[in-house]
């Protein structure tokens, strides 16, 4: 297997993109349930940039714009594309069921959204990536091959 | 009490049970590997379990084992090298094993250890060394 550079300012894009996103969709369902609709469409994006990159909205905003613009630096690390893209499908299926659960179980959708916030912010503020750990052990167990 | 109140708690109360959860493998893992052996060496050395899909690898890990002058750091893929894993209960990455000179695993570090924690344990390493041979 073998890597890449991995621009890790993209994947930070990303994890702020959705924290950012989650957050606004929670603390604006206090004032209309209209702003839930984030969570449908995060996860969209989410799934949509895991299996079409070019696709993946928060990266292309900070290709496009962030980096361009020298808002963000880039940060180009050796590094594998499986693991994080593993991990962002990983956060919009669960952002998927949360939107399901925001049918009939609203709480339990809630929670679980903000269950994938706090998980992109450990990312994002500690650079522990629990969709890469189970990466790692899927791949391990021979469940996944690159 | 409003939906996001209770969601805000269960979502807590998830991410309690999961850090709970994870001190307690990491002491299993580290009571279960405690006996495990390597290969001897005439001074203590570093297993570094690591992988291509580990990043804090790379960004955080690599860069630590770097300070620490003049150590042998055996490094391990824990995907190809699965038998050696198990052996050492890696069950994330990267996972740092200070061995004693006499091949005895001392301390396993399970999740990013920083320079002066394995600084610190390879000095214990090297005293119980010296009480080993001098006793």
């Amino acid at each position: 297997m073998s890597t890449q550079v991995v621009d890790h300012s993209a994947l930070k894009a990303n994890q702020t993109g959705i924290v950012a996103t989650i957050l606004v969709a929670f603390v604006g369902s206090l004032f209309s349930t209209f702003f839930l609709a984030l969570i449908p469409l995060l996860a969209i994006v989410l799934l949509l940039g895991t299996f079409v990159p070019r696709l993946a909205l928060f990266k292309q905003v900070y290709f496009l714009v962030l980096k361009p613009r020298g808002i963000v630096k880039p940060q180009p690390v050796q590094d594998r594309p499986e693991p994080h893209n593993f991990a962002q499908g990983l956060g919009g299926v669960f952002l998927g069921i949360a939107s399901l659960l925001l049918v009939s179980v609203p709480i339990a959708g809630l929670a679980l959204g903000l269950l994938v916030a706090v998980l992109a912010f450990v990312n994002l503020a500690f650079g522990y990536c629990l969709g890469c750990q189970i990466f790692f052990q899927l791949e391990r167990r021979g469940l996944l091959r690159a | 009490m409003s939906a996001q109140l209770w969601a805000l708690a269960v979502a807590g109360a998830v991410v309690l049970a999961a850090a709970c959860l994870e001190i307690y493998r990491a002491r299993r893992a580290k009571r279960l590997s405690a006996g495990a052996t390597g290969s001897a060496a005439a001074d203590p050395y570093i297993l570094y379990f690591t992988g291509d899909s580990c990043t804090v690898c790379r960004t955080h890990q690599e860069p630590a084992l770097a300070r620490l002058d003049g150590i042998r750091i055996d490094r391990v893929d824990a995907v190809a090298e699965r038998a050696l894993a198990d052996r050492f209960h890696v069950y994330t990455l990267p996972t740092t094993v200070v061995m004693a000179a006499d091949g005895h695993a001392l301390h396993v570090n399970y999740g990013y250890a920083p320079a002066p924690k394995l600084a610190r344990q390879l000095a214990e390493a090297r005293s119980t060394q010296l009480t080993t041979a001098t006793a």
